[in-house]
C-alpha cells in the first residue's frame, strides 16, 4: 500500500467558499424578488421565522443565485468571478466585538493582526449572515450599525482604521421571534436599519415537494410527512414551544428512505425531537399512528 | 355524713384500734396520714381515718380493703375534694359489706379510674360494680374484673356508656358468668380500638346476643384481634356488616372476621370506606366473599370499575343466589369475564389530555374534549348521554368505553370516534356554504329554491340564519332530508379519514364492520327506511349482497351511484348537499311500505360501477322535491322513523352546530360596534321548532317551551347579545366633563393626569387614586387553592425552578478576582506591544447572579368580575344584568339580597386563584413582586388596593388579604396603571413588568361625554401603557373578555396582550406568560 497521506476533508478560506451547485430552494412567497431588489440597492435584510423553516438555505440559495448572472456578458468565465462569498456567523451570548472584527495575536514576540469574519466579509464584498442575532450581546450588535446605513464602513478600533465595505457586501440577520422575550429583543435602533422578510413553514404541498427533494422519499410519504408537520404545528401554544420544523420532517424522510419504518422514524425525528413532555409525546404519537400505517 | 359533729375519736384511738390488724395496714395508714394531714384539717383527717377503720371492722378479712383504701388515698387526694373522698371511702365500705375482695379491687382501681371519672359518678361506678355481684364466687370474679378494667374502660367510654355496658354484662351473666367475664375483658380491648364509635358498638352488642349467644365470645375475640387492620373510621361499619351476617345465621363468624380483616389489610386504608359501603349494600353472605375477593379484584379494576363489577353481582343475586356467591368468590367464569371486560374498559378522564391534544392537532383549532353528559347538561338540543358528538368547538365523548375486551381496542374506539368527530371540523361539515358550487354535481340548489319561491308565496319570508338551515328549509320532509344528509356526510368523512390517515384505517374498518353487525336486519324496515339504511351500509363499507326491495331495485342502484360520487376523499360538503337533494328526490317518491320477506333482492355495490350522470330531466326532479306530498297516503304506509345512529359516528346535528358556530363568531364580532345581529330570540325558537334535529316527542306547547329554553341556552353559550329590551329607565347620564383639576387632600391619595384623545393632551390632575390596604380575610383560601391545583402547582414549580439562573456566573474583566483570564492577559499584552493602552482589568470572579425582576400585577376587581363562569350552574337570570356599572351594582346587590347563594365560580375567583399560584411560584424564584387591585367610581374615586406591595414580604397577612379580593365598582384603568408605574419606578430592578389582568374594557362613570366614552377610555388606557413603556416598564395585558381583541388592538398597539378564550386557563396561562416575559 502506498503510504501517502490523503486529506479526507476539504477546507476553504472564507472568501473563497463558494457554492458550486445551486442549493435547492423552493420559494414560498415573494422572498426571492424581495431579496434581489434589496441586494441591488444594498439594503440590509432581517429574516424572521421559526427554526428550520429554511432561512439559512434561502441565504445560500440567494448568494448563489445573485452570484451567477443570468446572462453571461463576456466570454470570460464570469461565473466564478461573480460568485459572492457567504460568511455565516452563528451568534452566541459571548460573542464579542473583536470576535467579529478581528484581533491581534501574539506570535513569538510579535503581534499579528487577524481579521474577524465580519471584516473579511466586508473586504471581500460578500454577504455576511449573522444567525440568531438576538443571542449576541447588545454591545456587539452596535458595531454593525455603521455598516448598515449609507456609510457602509466598519471601524476597526484597535488598528485605528475605517474599513469601507467592498461593492458586493451586504449584512443579513436572522432571528426567531418565537424565542423573543422581554429581555431578548432587538433594539429599535438596530431593527430599523433593516427590512424584514418573514418566513414561515411552507404550505403542505410545497413542503411535501421540499421533503421529497431533500430526503428522497416518494411524494406520497412526503405528503404524509408534511401533513404530520402541519398537525404537530397545530399543537404549538398547547404545550409545545415550537412546531416541528421542515428540517425535522426532512430528517424523518431521510430515515424512512434508509428503510426505517415510518412510525419509528417520525417518533425519533419529530416526536422526541420537539418535546420532552410525556403527555404531548403521547398525543403526537397518536397523530403519527393515525397518519402512518 | 360530712355534717357529722366533731368525732369523739382521736387519731390515737384509731391507731390503737388499727393495731388489732396486721402491721401492714397500720404502716400504710401512717404513710398516707402524713400527706393527708397536710391537706385536710384535723377534723377531716380524723373522719378520713375513721372510714378506713370502719372498713377494717366489717369482717375479718376486710382489713385488706381498708389497707387499699389508705394506700390509694394519697393518689386520689389531688383529684377529689374532701367530701368526695369520704363518699368514695364509704362506697368502698358498702362494697366491703358485700365482699372484701370486691372492695379491694375497687380501691386498687380507683387511682387510675378516678383520674378520668367525674366525681359525681364515683358512687354510681361503685354501685355498677356491685350490681354485677350476686354473692356467688363467679360473680365476684366478674365484678372484680370490672374494677380491674375500669381504668381503661373509663378512658374509652363515657359514664352513661359504662352503665349501658354494665347492663349488657348483666344480661350475659344471666347466662354465663364465664362468658360475661370474657366479654368484659375482650370488650375493654375493643373499646380502646374503636374510640369514638363505642356508642354505636354498645347499641349493636345486644343484637349479637339476640342472634347468637354462643358466637359472642368468638365474635369479640376476633374483633379485638382484627379491628386494628381496618381504617379507624370504618371499624364500626365493619362490625355492622359482621352483625348483619350473624343475624342472617352465618356460621364461623370469627373465621370470617379474621379473613375479611386480613383482606382489608391488603388494601389501602383510604379505600376501606368505599369498599365497606359496597359490602354493606350486598345481601346475604355476599359481603364476605366480596371483601375477601376485593384485593384480587382491585389489582385489575379501578374503583369505578369495581362498583360496576359489584352491580353486576347484585343483579345476579336477584335471580340466582348461588350464582351470586360464586360470582363474588370469583369462582364463576362469568365473574372473571366481567373483570376482564371492565379492566379493559377505558375511562375518558384518563386519556382526555392526550386525546384533546390529538384532536387539536388534527383540527388545527382550539378543540376541547368533554364528557357527553356535559353537552346534555347545557340543554341546547343534545339529549343523548351515550352518543359522541361535536358542535364545532368541543368534541363530546362518552365517559367510559367497554365495547371491546382489550384495552387497545377500546382505546382505538376512542381514537376512531374522536377522529370522526374532529373530521366534522377538519373537513368542513359545518362550513357548508349554500352558494359554493359543488364539484361532483351540477348545482340544483338555486333552482330548487327558486322553484320553492315560485310555488309558495310565503316561502320567501321564511327566515334562516345559517346556510345549512337555508338548505333544509327547501325540503318538505325535513327529517328525511336531514337523515340523508347526515348519513351521506358521515360516509364522506369516513372515506376522507381513511384516505388522509392510513394509520388509523385498520382500526377504522374494524369498527365500521362491528357497527355494521349491530344494525337491524334491513328486511325489517319499510321501504323508505330501507333505502336510507342502504346508504348507511355503503358508508360502512358493506358492499356485498345488500338486500333491497325488489320493487325499488332501480331506485336503489341510482342511490348507490349518487352516493358513490361523494364517498371519496375529494368530495366536499356541498357535494353532499347536492347528493342529498338527488337522493331525497328518489326516496321521497317511494311510499314507506312494509315489504314482504319474498320481495327482497340483493345487490352488490361493487357491480354498480358506472358513472353517475344527471338525467336529462332535472326539472322534473326539482318538481318532485318541491311539490307538497299528498296528505292522503295509502294505508300501508308506515310513519317514517329516523335512521338508527351508527354508534361510532354518534350524534351529528349539522343545523345546530352551524348555528352555534355562527353565533359564536357573531358574539365575538358584534361586541364593540353594537351592531348586534338582526337575530331575534324568536327566530331562534322558530328554528328549533322547525329543525328535525330536536326530538319532538312532546306536545306542541311543551315543544315551544323547550325551544325557548334551548334558544336561551344557546345564546348564553355563545355570548351573543340579542336585541333585548332596553333596561335604561331614563336615569341621568353622568357627565363629569365639568370641573377642573383635583387636589389630593387626604393621606394615601395621589393625583394623576388623564389623556384626552380629542384634545390630544393631558387633562391635568384629573384623577385621584386612593390607595388602601386590602382588609384581611381567611388565610385558608390560599392553602385550599394550592391544594386543589396540586398537579399544576407541581408542574409550575418545576418550570419555575428551571428559570432560576445558575447562581454563580463567571464575571470577567475585573480589577481583582479569583484568577486572571488568560485571554484578557494576552489581549493586554498585545495592546502593550502594539502601543495601545492596555486594559488592565483581566481578573475574573464567580459572582452571584440574581434575577433582577420587579413585577406589578394589577388586578381588575370591577363589578363585572362577579359574573359566573360556570354556565351550567349559572343562575338563570344573569341575562338581564345591566351594562351600566351603576345599575349593575344595584342589580347585583338586589340579587345578593335575594339570597342567591354562590355555588359557582366567578371570574374574580379564578383571578384570585391565579394570584395564589403565581405567588407560590414567585416565592420560589425570589422575584420582587407586588399585587394590586383596582376599581373605582368616578375620577375622584379610583380605589387602589395594596394586596402586596413590592417591598413587602410574603406573610400570613397577605394570604388573608387575597381572600378578601372581591368585585367592587367600575374599571378606570388609566390612573391605576399610572399609580403602578410610580411604584415600579421606585423599585430597583433591571426588568420591570406591569401585568394587567382584566375582564373587559375600561369603563367608568363619567369617562368623558356620552358617546365617546369607550373610545376615550381606551385611548387613556393606551396612553397610560405607553407611559409605562417610556419608563422602561414592560406592560402586558391579559384579558378574559372574549371580545377583547378589538379594543385591545388599539389599547395595546405595540404592547403585548392576550385574550383568553377560556377563563379556566387563566392560572396556567398567567404563569406561562410570566415565565416567557421575564426570561
Amino acid at each position: 500500500m502506498a503510504k501517502s497521506t490523503k486529506t479526507l476533508y476539504r477546507s476553504y478560506i472564507i472568501e473563497e467558499y463558494n457554492l458550486t451547485e445551486e442549493p435547492y430552494y423552493l420559494p414560498v412567497n415573494d422572498e426571492v424578488e424581495l431579496f434581489e431588489a434589496a441586494y441591488k440597492q444594498r439594503i440590509p435584510v432581517i429574516f424572521k421565522g421559526p427554526t428550520g423553516c429554511g432561512k439559512t438555505r434561502f441565504i445560500e440559495y440567494m448568494s448563489y443565485k445573485i452570484g451567477v448572472p443570468l446572462t453571461k456578458v463576456k466570454k470570460q468565465d464570469t461565473q466564478k468571478q461573480n460568485n459572492i462569498p457567504l460568511v455565516t456567523i452563528a451568534c452566541h451570548e459571548d460573542l464579542t466585538a473583536s470576535d467579529l472584527v478581528g484581533r491581534y495575536l501574539l506570535e513569538g514576540d510579535k503581534t499579528v493582526w487577524i481579521d474577524g469574519p465580519l471584516t473579511r466579509a466586508v473586504k471581500a464584498g460578500g454577504i455576511c449572515y449573522l444567525d440568531e442575532i438576538v443571542e449576541a450581546r447588545k454591545d456587539t450588535t452596535v458595531i454593525i450599525h455603521p455598516l448598515t446605513d449609507h456609510r457602509r464602513i466598519l471601524p476597526v478600533e484597535k488598528k485605528g482604521e475605517l474599513l469601507e465595505a467592498a461593492e458586493g457586501f451586504l449584512l443579513v440577520l436572522s432571528y426567531n421571534p418565537g424565542y423573543q422575550s422581554a429581555l431578548k429583543d432587538l433594539k429599535q435602533s438596530t431593527r430599523q436599519r433593516f427590512i424584514s422578510v418573514e418566513f414561515d413553514y411552507p404550505s403542505r404541498d410545497a413542503e411535501a415537494e421540499i421533503i421529497k427533494h431533500e430526503s428522497g422519499v416518494d411524494i406520497q410519504t412526503s405528503t404524509q410527512l408534511a401533513k404530520l408537520g402541519e398537525k404537530v404545528r397545530n399543537l404549538k401554544e398547547h404545550g409545545l414551544q415550537e412546531g416541528s420544523s421542515t428540517r425535522l420532517l426532512i430528517y424523518a424522510g431521510k430515515l424512512i428512505s434508509q428503510g426505517i419504518k415510518p412510525r419509528r422514524a417520525c417518533q425519533v425525528a419529530i416526536n422526541w425531537a420537539v418535546t420532552d413532555d410525556m403527555s404531548i409525546q403521547q398525543s403526537i404519537s397518536e397523530l403519527i399512528s393515525s397518519i402512518f400505517e | 355524713m360530712n355534717n357529722k359533729k366533731i368525732p369523739n375519736n382521736t387519731l390515737k384511738d384509731i391507731r390503737a384500734k388499727l393495731n388489732n390488724y396486721p402491721d401492714s395496714l397500720k404502716d400504710n395508714f401512717e404513710i398516707s396520714l402524713k400527706l393527708v394531714s397536710e391537706i385536710f384539717t384535723k377534723e377531716e383527717t380524723i373522719l378520713w381515718a375513721l372510714v378506713g377503720l370502719k372498713i377494717a371492722q366489717v369482717t375479718t378479712r376486710s382489713w385488706e380493703p381498708s389497707l387499699e383504701f389508705y394506700r390509694a388515698t394519697p393518689n386520689i387526694i389531688k383529684y377529689l375534694p374532701f367530701n368526695y373522698i369520704i363518699q368514695w371511702g364509704e362506697s368502698g365500705l358498702d362494697l366491703s359489706t358485700e365482699s372484701p375482695t370486691l372492695a379491694s379491687s375497687y380501691f386498687k382501681a380507683s387511682k387510675d379510674t378516678i383520674k378520668k371519672l367525674r366525681s359525681r359518678h364515683i358512687d354510681s361506678w361503685a354501685l355498677s360494680g356491685k350490681s354485677l355481684y350476686n354473692g356467688t364466687w363467679k360473680s365476684s370474679t366478674l365484678a372484680c374484673q370490672f374494677f380491674e378494667h375500669s381504668p381503661s374502660i373509663v378512658k374509652s367510654l363515657t359514664f352513661p356508656q359504662i352503665e349501658k355496658f354494665i347492663s349488657i354484662l348483666k344480661i350475659i351473666s344471666n347466662n354465663s358468668f364465664d362468658l360475661a367475664s370474657d366479654s368484659l375483658t375482650i370488650s375493654t380491648n375493643i373499646f380502646g380500638i374503636l374510640g369514638k364509635n363505642n356508642e354505636e358498638f354498645l347499641e349493636l352488642l345486644p343484637n349479637i346476643m339476640e342472634s347468637n349467644f354462643r358466637e359472642l365470645k368468638g365474635f369479640l375475640e376476633a374483633c379485638s384481634k382484627s379491628l386494628n387492620k381496618i381504617d379507624s373510621n370504618e371499624r364500626i361499619n365493619f362490625i355492622k356488616i359482621v352483625i348483619k351476617l350473624m343475624q342472617n345465621g352465618e356460621m364461623n363468624i370469627p373465621m370470617h372476621i379474621t379473613e375479611m380483616s386480613k383482606s382489608l389489610n391488603e388494601i389501602d386504608k383510604e379505600n376501606h370506606s368505599s369498599i365497606l359501603n359496597l359490602a354493606t349494600s350486598l345481601e346475604g353472605s355476599n359481603s364476605i366473599y366480596f371483601i375477601n375477593s376485593v384485593p384480587k379484584v382491585l389489582e385489575k379494576l379501578t374503583d369505578n370499575q369495581l362498583i360496576k363489577w359489584v352491580d353486576t353481582g347484585k343483579n345476579i343475586y336477584k335471580t340466582n343466589v348461588e350464582g351470586a356467591l360464586a360470582f363474588f368468590k370469583i369462582e364463576s367464569s362469568y365473574s372473571e369475564e366481567v373483570i376482564e371486560n371492565l379492566s379493559s374498559s377505558i375511562e375518558l378522564s384518563r386519556i382526555k389530555e392526550i386525546m384533546e391534544l390529538y384532536c387539536r392537532g388534527l383540527a388545527g383549532s382550539e378543540i376541547n374534549l368533554e364528557n357527553t353528559g356535559d353537552l346534555v347538561e347545557k340543554n341546547i338540543g343534545w339529549v343523548s348521554n351515550e352518543a359522541p358528538s361535536t358542535e364545532g368547538s368541543t368534541v363530546y365523548l362518552p365517559a367510559v368505553t367497554d365495547k371491546y375486551t382489550s384495552k387497545t381496542d377500546n382505546f382505538n374506539w376512542y381514537k376512531v370516534v374522536s377522529t370522526h368527530q374532529v373530521a366534522h371540523v377538519e373537513f368542513g361539515s359545518f362550513r357548508f356554504n349554500f352558494t359554493k358550487p359543488s364539484i361532483a354535481f351540477k348545482d340544483l340548489r338555486y333552482k330548487l329554491e327558486e322553484k320553492k319561491i315560485h310555488n309558495d308565496e310565503n316561502y320567501k319570508s321564511q327566515t334562516w340564519i345559517t346556510d345549512i338551515q337555508r338548505f333544509f328549509n327547501m325540503f318538505t320532509d325535513r327529517q328525511l332530508s336531514l337523515d340523508i344528509f347526515t348519513v351521506v356526510e358521515d360516509g364522506r368523512l369516513d372515506e376522507r379519514i381513511k384516505y388522509e390517515y392510513p394509520g388509523v384505517k385498520n382500526a377504522y374498518i374494524k369498527i365500521q364492520t362491528d357497527s355494521f353487525k349491530q344494525r337491524k336486519p334491513i328486511q325489517e324496515l319499510p321501504a323508505r327506511e330501507a333505502l336510507v339504511e342502504l346508504i348507511v351500509r355503503i358508508g360502512l363499507q358493506e358492499l356485498k349482497s345488500i338486500p333491497v326491495p325488489k320493487e325499488h331495485k332501480n331506485a336503489a342502484k341510482e342511490i348507490v351511484l349518487i352516493a358513490n360520487q361523494v364517498f371519496n376523499h375529494s368530495a366536499s360538503v356541498e357535494d353532499v348537499a347536492e347528493a342529498t337533494l338527488r337522493i331525497y328526490a328518489i326516496i321521497s317518491q317511494i311510499s314507506n311500505d312494509n315489504i314482504d320477506q319474498d320481495n327482497w333482492d340483493n345487490i352488490d355495490i361493487d357491480d354498480i360501477n358506472q358513472e353517475y350522470n344527471d338525467s336529462d330531466d332535472m326539472d322534473q326532479l326539482i318538481e318532485n322535491i318541491s311539490q307538497i306530498p299528498d296528505t292522503e297516503s295509502n294505508k300501508d304506509e308506515q310513519e317514517y322513523t329516523p335512521s338508527e345512529q351508527v354508534d361510532y359516528r354518534g350524534d351529528f346535528k349539522p343545523e345546530l352546530s352551524q348555528l352555534l358556530n355562527e353565533l359564536r363568531n357573531q358574539g365575538e364580532m358584534s361586541e364593540d360596534s353594537n351592531k348586534d345581529s338582526n337575530l331575534t330570540q324568536q327566530m331562534l325558537e322558530e328554528m328549533f321548532q322547525s329543525s328535525a334535529e330536536i326530538d319532538v316527542d312532546s306536545n306542541v306547547s311543551e315543544m315551544q317551551n323547550a325551544s325557548g329554553k334551548f334558544a336561551n341556552n344557546i345564546l348564553k353559550e355563545t355570548g351573543v347579545n340579542i336585541n333585548q329590551q332596553d333596561y335604561g329607565d331614563g336615569a341621568p347620564s353622568h357627565v363629569d366633563e365639568d370641573g377642573g383639576a383635583l387636589d389630593p387632600n387626604e393621606p394615601q391619595t395621589f393625583v394623576y393626569d388623564e389623556w384626552d384623545f380629542r384634545a390630544g393632551d393631558y387633562k391635568p390632575r384629573w384623577c385621584i387614586v386612593h390607595q388602601k390596604e386590602m382588609p384581611e380575610g381567611d388565610p385558608n383560601f390560599y392553602t385550599t387553592t394550592l391544594h386543589s391545583y396540586r398537579p399544576l402547582v407541581q408542574r409550575i414549580q418545576r418550570q419555575f425552578e428551571m428559570m432560576v439562573p445558575e447562581t454563580f456566573r463567571k464575571v470577567r474583566k475585573l480589577d481583582d478576582g479569583e484568577d486572571f483570564d488568560i485571554d484578557d492577559v494576552i489581549e493586554a499584552m498585545i495592546d502593550i506591544k502594539t502601543g495601545n493602552s492596555p486594559n488592565e482589568k483581566f481578573y475574573w470572579r464567580r459572582n452571584k447572579v440574581q434575577r433582577d425582576v420587579a413585577v406589578a400585577l394589577l388586578l381588575d376587581t370591577s363589578a363585572s368580575t362577579a359574573e359566573a363562569i360556570d354556565d351550567s350552574k349559572k343562575p338563570g337570570d344573569d341575562w338581564d344584568a345591566p351594562d351600566d356599572p351603576v345599575k349593575y351594582m344595584e342589580w347585583l346587590k338586589k340579587r345578593k339580597s335575594e339570597g342567591a347563594r354562590r355555588s359557582y365560580k366567578r371570574i374574580i375567583d379564578v383571578e384570585k386563584e391565579s394570584i395564589v399560584l403565581l405567588i407560590n411560584a414567585l416565592e420560589s424564584i425570589g422575584d420582587m413582586y407586588g399585587i394590586y387591585g383596582f376599581s373605582g367610581y368616578g375620577r375622584e374615586n379610583v380605589e387602589f388596593y395594596n394586596i402586596k406591595d413590592l417591598h413587602e414580604n410574603f406573610s400570613e397577612n397577605i394570604k388573608q388579604r387575597i381572600d378578601r379580593i372581591s368585585p367592587l365598582h367600575a374599571t378606570r384603568m388609566g390612573p391605576a396603571i399610572r399609580h403602578t408605574i410610580t411604584k415600579l419606578q421606585k423599585a430597583e430592578a433591571r426588568t420591570k413588568l406591569l401585568f394587567l389582568i382584566s375582564d373587559g374594557r375600561p369603563q367608568d362613570r363619567g369617562y368623558s361625554r356620552e358617546g365617546v366614552e369607550k373610545e376615550y377610555a381606551v385611548h387613556d388606557t393606551k396612553m397610560a401603557l405607553d407611559e409605562a413603556k417610556k419608563e422602561d416598564i414592560n406592560a402586558f395585558c391579559l384579558t378574559v373578555d372574549k371580545s377583547g381583541h378589538d379594543y385591545l388592538k388599539t389599547m395595546c398597539e405595540d404592547i403585548g396582550y392576550e385574550v383568553l378564550d377560556d377563563i379556566h386557563a387563566l392560572p396556567e396561562r398567567l404563569l406561562y406568560l410570566y415565565r416567557r416575559l421575564t426570561m
